[in-house]
């Protein structure tokens, strides 16, 4: 039943990107849906774009198996938004398409500012798309209800992870290649709606369970959590008392990037431009603060209502790491009010809403990767800024297809590990490498391109290798090589509180020792553009033209 | 647009007041929401047994600390949208038109000039 609604989804969707294909036809419309979203509908989609399925499952099992502890999540990822608006309008106005339409502003347009830009945005994106490929390959096999060993109609739980992500990669591919921006945000907002829709209704029965008093839903989940009097208190997870003074920094670490990293999202920053100018930009990230909010507010329901209703054992007993309360819950409470049949009928329709989230999220991020593949790395640099439009548009196509042929490769090969740190590890790499290239670029007069690149690199490499020696990767209790393999050496398994400051440092030395100078000049048009928006590009400006 | 005109706005009185404002207007906000946060955030690792006390029924001061960051989040939002409708929108906009109109102008003198060299080369052949 989960299949036949989602199936239902997916012919409403191909539907939309087949008309999309039709009014889709320069590198407007195929990178930015042609200008022409409202500021409600971008809105929607950069909500869309935003919540994953990791979010949605995943902190919902969180805070069902360790309470308070995973309402940081939720918190971290809605305050970020704040940084974000103030971002915003300034990108909006000073960039074309990508993130490198800004950066390269500075220092005269040089191709190493493009690849660097390409690069960073093609590795975040690429870490984040294999976190939610993989999800979505063990998200089918605890919908089918499929324990390894067994089987499900023929299909060993293997094989059925396999296919859904190919199925996952097939589908993100055709959204992406075939309906460009316009079809991918109509995906979003679909699946927006249809994400708000479901936690709402499932927000309201577990409430209404309680006569609607949020104290005795915390009673009842403290009491079923299995460590009552301890389940509502922090440290039940994160920053364990026994980790001491390691431990707390992790945890500050992760929290500085979750709220630094989301306006550094290429897949968000990308969503910028797809609206007529920066007021509508403004408008939109209000709606997305608004969608974020409710929605990680109600993760809180979600969250303790599965301890409460399901109870702990219940929720480990299916799935050790609490991915699939979210959907315990929606059966224990749709058998709650009416039967069985509503258990069932509830648990398909948030299962099928779980397979909407990931498709799209995935669908944004090989879009953001594709266009800056096609625009910044084929048009600036292989095409020295003078590409054809059409030409361009096709290359994108292309590489939407390659970089999801790449990403389903890669999830399929890591399919069994447990590659849940990847979504924080993408965070802090777009905190790391993308945010204080943006933040120099529009605020310091000094700024050069060789401070760009540095700042870029020093960020992206700077967190990847703190990771590679980090207990995520050996040396811990739950590293990905096993035992006698160590090389361990930072023991923080968050880089962001290192490679932010990093990233910073680089940028900075990068542009004071180079000998390279810097140009007034062009900081003073950029700034005069992205808090005015003269010569912005959009609608008004389609025919001032030039203006780059 | 011709990038002398956007560099040229750079001196003009508006738009300092115009960077003046906004500047003071983010950094506010960055650094209410983000000492805020962190104040939280340090709160949760360190003050552990403060963040347990009970505070509305089941509710305890973690929880309610937790909401209220929401409510933090969605008030500055508004708190900035607001004073960008009216300190920044109205200066942004004049000057924007300004530098439309200037470049219109500049157009407009340029197509002239053209003409009239074609019809200088025609009438000389």
């Amino acid at each position: 039943m989960t299949i036949g609604l989602f199936a239902v989804f997916i012919v409403i969707t191909l539907g939309v990107t087949i008309w999309a294909r039709v009014n889709t036809k320069g590198t407007d419309d195929f990178y930015a849906g042609g200008r022409t979203f409202s500021g409600a509908q971008n809105g929607l989609a950069l909500a869309g774009d935003y919540m994953s399925a990791a979010s949605f499952l995943g902190i919902a099992g969180i805070i069902a198996l360790s309470g308070y502890d995973g309402f940081l999540y939720s918190i971290g990822f809605l305050v970020a938004w704040l940084l974000t608006l103030l971002l915003v309008e300034l990108m909006r106005n000073a960039g074309r398409f990508t993130m490198a339409d800004v950066l390269s502003y500075r220092g005269g347009r040089r191709p190493m500012v493009r690849t660097a830009a390409a690069v960073s945005t093609v590795t975040v994106s690429v870490f984040y798309l294999v976190a939610q490929m993989v999800g979505a390959g063990a998200l089918v096999s605890l919908l089918l209800g499929i324990h390894p060993g067994e089987t499900f109609m023929g299909i060993s739980p293997e094989a059925a992870k396999v296919i859904t992500i190919l199925v996952v990669g097939m589908m993100m591919i055709f959204y992406v290649s075939y309906g460009g921006m316009k079809g991918t945000t109509w995906v979003q907002i679909i699946k927006a709606v249809l994400l708000m829709a479901g936690t709402t209704a499932l927000t309201v029965l577990v409430l209404s369970r309680f006569g609607f008093n949020l104290s005795e839903m915390l009673g009842a989940a403290d009491a079923r959590s299995g460590r009552p009097g301890q389940f509502l208190n922090p440290g039940q997870r994160y920053a364990k008392d026994a980790d001491g003074i390691v431990g707390k920094l992790d945890f500050v670490s992760l929290a500085v990037a979750l709220v630094l990293g989301t306006a550094g999202l290429p897949h968000i920053v990308g969503r910028f431009f797809t609206v007529p100018d920066a007021r509508a930009a403004r408008t939109s990230v209000n709606w997305a603060i608004g969608l974020v909010g409710a929605f990680y507010l109600m993760t809180l329901a979600l969250g303790f209502g599965a301890t409460a209703l399901v109870g702990q054992e219940a929720i480990t007993a299916q799935d050790p790491s609490g991915n699939t309360a979210a959907l315990q819950l929606a059966r224990a409470v749709g058998e709650s009010v009416a039967g069985p049949v509503g258990g069932e009928i509830l648990l398909a329709f948030i299962g099928a809403v779980a397979f909407a989230t990931i498709l799209a999220v995935v669908s944004g991020l090989v879009l953001a990767s594709s266009t800056s593949l096609a625009h910044d790395f084929f048009g600036h640099v292989l095409m020295f800024g003078k590409p054809k439009e059409s030409q361009e548009v096709a290359v994108a196509r292309f590489s939407a297809f390659v970089i999801g042929v790449f990403a389903v490769f890669l999830a399929v090969l890591v399919r069994d590990m447990n590659v849940a740190f990847l979504v924080a590890l993408a965070f802090a790499m777009a905190a790391s490498a993308n945010l204080p290239a943006i933040v120099l670029s529009l605020f310091w007069r000094r700024f050069n391109s060789t401070g760009v690149v540095c700042g870029i690199y020093g960020g992206l490499l700077g967190s990847i290798v703190l990771v590679a020696l980090s207990p995520v990767v050996s040396g811990g209790p739950r590293s990905l090589l096993p035992p006698p393999v160590d090389f361990q050496v930072f023991p923080l398994e968050n880089p962001g509180l290192v490679s932010i400051p990093f990233a910073f440092l680089c940028a900075v030395a990068g542009t004071l020792l180079s000998r390279e100078k810097a140009d007034p000049g062009r900081y003073s048009e950029l700034s005069v553009r992205a808090l005015t928006g003269a010569g912005a590009h959009g609608q008004q400006a389609k025919n001032v033209g030039g203006a780059r | 647009m011709q990038a002398d005109d956007l560099a040229g706005l750079a001196t003009d009185e508006r738009f300092r007041l115009l960077k003046a404002r906004f500047r003071r207007l983010a950094l506010t906000i960055v650094g209410a929401f983000l000492g805020w946060y962190f104040l939280y955030i340090a709160l949760s690792a360190f003050a552990r047994d403060f963040m347990a006390l009970p505070a509305i029924g089941n509710v305890n001061v973690a929880l309610l600390l937790g909401v209220l960051q929401f409510v933090s989040t969605f008030a500055l939002a508004w708190r900035y949208t607001r004073y960008a409708r009216r300190m920044l929108d109205p200066l942004s906009a004049e000057l924007r038109d300004e530098a439309g109109q200037r470049q219109a102008e500049r157009e407009r003198e340029r197509r002239i000039l053209a003409e009239r060299h074609r019809i200088e080369n025609w009438t000389r052949r």
